[in-house]
């Protein structure tokens, strides 16, 4: 093991507080000069990085599932990047005093006059909607802090024990994860429009998490590696690894999305179709029809090639294309709800994204500080630093 | 990938280390030997039931479908749900040899060749099915877009019309998968053979392989890039199928997870039959240290994973059924599970969630008696599924006095049994004529035979810096 802990350059340290301190600004500002169009941002914001936190932590349980070995010189990676879950805990709260501004279904004069709202408050009310957050942060937290628990002990003690024991937690996070992370589809981004529903939603979303945490991840690996924070052993290989999981991924939310699009598009029936009306008014027209583009074709031509999954500099900015392409896709199931007629993205929004930009850099860096960046106890590195591709 | 207990060292995919010579000969075997007695009596059932499918469609063909239980408002029944059925089987092949090699899922080798040549068998089954039920299976040609001189024309907004291409390029292209995958094995036995029959045939299907260094990359690009094909249409078949139902307006049909959920379902079922089979085969074939039960514990695994996929569906269509508000979607899964067909709804949920969940015990995921047993309930789960999607959604329309209840004929159960019987004597006759595992895709993964990549001998790769 060739690995030497290097403290990371502090030009990331200040880019991260940068993006967070100009972010915040903006973000007070903004709620100072429109507080509704503030907490649309926020949402928009929070669930961008939900979707790094636990989709980074879906990323830690799945090696561990299925044996990957490939993968563990990057492990710390997705557990750094999970650590925006506890941050997330405080996130959160900020959010339930936009409920009124966000979700029309908690105004008591909707619920009087709307019979289809009536049916499902036994879900659909404040009260319980917090309870499944306050649940639902429980268990993210509880397996976020056992699998870096075992993790950073691994270490230490080389014991692979607790290899086995983190075996296990995944296969349980596994499931609780899809369903949690359903769960916060369905509450948070669903329930805008309270009378649309879908089947699929919470596998779009799901979609989305992975194939923005698996870029994120793609990008700091092959940006530390390439600086010689890893390990000289790592090369096309693992590299190759990252491209096609990307591309995987991304095709794999196209298919979801195409699926559920097509289903509603051909069945036209009222109760579905406005969703998607919402998303073709004025200039939402154009915002849907790039969409297709920025997320999935533009991504999949550049791809494609197995020359192209092999070039770290253009990894690197394919991890940022995702990460951009996700913002884009999560603005299209939120925002609709607020700008009504045409999308609208002004410093406000920027602020917001810079906010989460800045939070993940920062936390990052944060934890990369006291921690190995390679798992130098894990029983699996010495395989995967020798993963060969044939 | 299995590991040891240390996680350093993995453990191997051939137990009992054998030569290459006794690989060719054991896998070989089969081929070259004279059907047992215990062959024989499984061909007998086989055909039995093949030929009884084929007396119940020529009644078909003479007197019309009315000879089925189909009726207003159920007019998709076993015919449909036949097809759904055996397509699903026809998924756990592709996704073997395709996603898994790309994946680099070496194991796969065991079990490759084998599933898909029942891919194969399975699709072809299930094509019978939507033939016969358009009720006039003579004019099938119509099915393709062809000028005519009456200017009829498919139509192209039709679902069901997607699922023909859908259906037959899967067919083409998993032929052509499993068919190059057999040329070196083919090779293999035209070499070893003595009957001058047997050696013309195999030569020709063996394209005249020579083993040499040309041969194998040519063979290994095509390989590639046939499972690049190959893997979208593992997605596409069952999602088109799903889509038969889904762009409707009936409730219980139209829901949008039905393509994933299809999917899932459908390599479910898939390694549900492939495992079935494969218990038997490797015991009466003496395969025990090539077809391990570390092969059998994985695709145990697969199970219980696509099995929780499926349970996430049913669960999330109940969920959104009620959340929807609409009184027609809650009816339709409140008579599912309570409503006169609730036994086939809950036989749906135990074989297909409550069940595999055993799978979590290793105990049992290594256990042959009880894989077998869970594996066979897997395949029933599975056919009642599509009885309740298909049935259950149509025999309670909207207007009450279109209310009826759906009893298969003994036709209908013939058309089952027949279909079983199809692809059970294709099975057994390729047992006896193909190699039922990769001749040469098992020796790469002997131990000893891969390439040594580390500088130290004893190659667990401890290095000393």
């Amino acid at each position: 093991m060739d690995y030497k802990k290097k403290p990371l350059p502090p030009v990331v340290g200040k880019a991260g507080f940068g993006l967070l301190g100009i972010g915040l600004v903006l973000m007070i500002l903004a709620f100072a000069v429109n507080t509704q169009r503030a907490f649309f941002d926020y949402l928009w914001m929070y669930m961008f990085l939900v979707s790094i936190g636990v989709g980074s932590l879906a990323l830690v349980a799945l090696e561990y599932l299925v044996g990957a070995t490939w993968s563990t010189p990057f492990r710390r990676i997705s557990e750094f990047l999970a650590s925006i879950i506890p941050v997330l805990a405080i996130l959160v709260i900020p959010l339930f005093f936009g409920m009124h501004d966000l979700f029309h279904w908690t105004h008591p004069e909707t619920l009087q006059n709307d019979p289809l709202l009536q049916s499902k408050a036994s879900y659909l009310n404040v009260n319980f909607f917090i309870v499944r957050v306050a649940i639902i942060f429980v268990i993210w937290l509880a397996f976020y802090f056992l699998f870096i628990r075992n993790s950073q002990k691994q270490d230490v003690t080389k014991d692979p024990a607790l290899t086995r024991q983190s075996i296990k937690l995944s296969a349980i996070f596994a499931i609780l994860f899809i369903v949690t992370i359903s769960v916060t589809a369905i509450d948070w981004m669903m329930s805008l429009e309270y009378h649309w529903y879908s089947t699929m939603f919470g596998v779009y979303y799901f979609a989305g998490t992975l194939y923005v945490s698996f870029a994120v991840a793609a990008f700091f690996a092959v940006k530390l590696n390439e600086n010689g924070y890893l390990s000289e052993r790592l090369s096309n290989n693992h590299y190759y690894s990252f491209g096609a999981f990307m591309f995987a991924f991304n095709i794999f939310w196209a298919y979801i999305a195409f699926s559920q699009y097509m289903l509603i598009w051909y069945a036209d029936i009222p109760e579905e179709t406005f969703w998607i009306i919402m998303r073709m008014k004025g200039s939402w027209a154009y915002f849907s029809i790039g969409l297709v583009f920025v997320h999935f074709i533009i991504p999949f031509l550049i791809l494609l090639p197995r020359s192209s999954k092999v070039r770290p500099g253009l990894l690197t900015k394919m991890a940022v294309w995702f990460v951009l392409a996700h913002f884009y896709d999560l603005y299209w199931l939120i925002m609709p709800t607020y700008f009504k007629d045409g999308f609208v993205f002004g410093w406000s929004e920027l602020g917001f994204m810079m906010f989460a930009i800045g939070l993940i850099i920062t936390v990052f860096r944060i934890r990369a500080a006291k921690t190995n960046l390679v798992p130098v106890g894990d029983p699996k590195l010495e395989s995967g630093l020798n993963f060969h591709l044939n | 990938m299995s590991f040891d207990s240390t996680y350093t060292r993995e453990l191997p995919l051939v137990e009992a280390k054998k030569s290459f010579k006794e690989i060719d000969e054991v896998i070989a075997l089969p081929t070259e030997t004279k059907p047992t007695k215990g062959w024989w009596i499984a061909f007998s059932i086989s055909s039995t039931a093949l030929l009884i499918g084929a007396f119940c469609l020529s009644l078909t063909f003479y007197y019309g479908i009315g000879m089925w239980g189909n009726n207003n408002p159920v007019g998709w029944a076993f015919d449909i749900i036949n097809f759904v059925f055996w397509i699903g089987i026809g998924h756990a092949g592709t996704l073997i040899s395709a996603i898994l090699f790309l994946f680099r899922q070496k194991w796969r080798t065991g079990i490759a060749r084998f599933a898909e040549a029942m891919t194969i068998f399975a699709v072809m089954t299930a094509g019978i099915f939507p033939i016969i039920h358009t009720g006039r299976p003579w004019l099938a040609g119509y099915l393709l877009p062809l000028p005519n001189q009456n200017g009829v024309w498919v139509n192209f907004s039709s679902p069901l019309l997607w699922d023909v291409f859908a259906v037959s390029t899967y067919f083409t292209i998993s032929f052509l998968f499993w068919g190059i995958g057999l040329i070196p094995d083919l090779a293999t036995l035209r070499d070893r053979t003595t009957s001058k029959i047997k050696k013309t045939i195999y030569s020709v299907l063996s394209l005249g392989w020579t083993n040499s260094n040309r041969n194998w990359s040519n063979y290994e690009r095509a390989y590639l890039i046939l499972a690049g094909i190959s893997t979208p249409l593992v997605l596409s078949v069952h999602t088109i199928v799903s889509f038969d139902f889904a762009v409707s307006v009936l409730p219980g049909w139209h829901t949008t997870i039905f393509p994933p959920y299809f999917v899932a379902g459908a390599i479910f079922s898939g390694f549900g039959m492939v495992s079935t089979v494969l218990i038997l085969v490797r015991k009466v074939f003496n395969m025990e240290h090539i077809i391990t039960i570390g092969h059998l514990e994985k695709m145990n695994k697969i199970l219980l994973a696509t099995g929780m996929m499926v349970g996430y569906a049913y669960g999330m269509e109940f969920f959104i059924a009620w959340y929807s508000g609409n009184t027609f979607e809650q009816f339709v899964f409140i008579n599912r599970a309570f409503g006169p067909y609730a036994w086939a709804y809950w036989t749906m949920v135990s074989c297909n969630v409550i069940f595999p969940q055993l799978f979590w015990f290793k105990k049992i995921r290594r256990s042959i008696p009880i894989t077998m047993v869970l594996v066979i309930l897997v395949n029933v789960g599975m056919w009642f599924e599509r009885f309740v999607i298909i049935v259950t959604s149509l025999h309670r329309d909207f207007l009450p006095s279109s209310w009826a209840m759906y009893y298969p004929t003994l036709v209908d159960l013939g058309l089952l049994l027949g279909s079983f019987g199809f692809f059970f004597t294709f099975l057994l006759l390729f047992l006896k004529t193909l190699t039922l595992v990769s001749i040469s895709e098992i020796k790469a993964v002997v131990e000893g035979a891969q390439p040594t990549i580390h500088p130290h001998p004893g190659g667990n790769g401890q290095h000393h810096d």
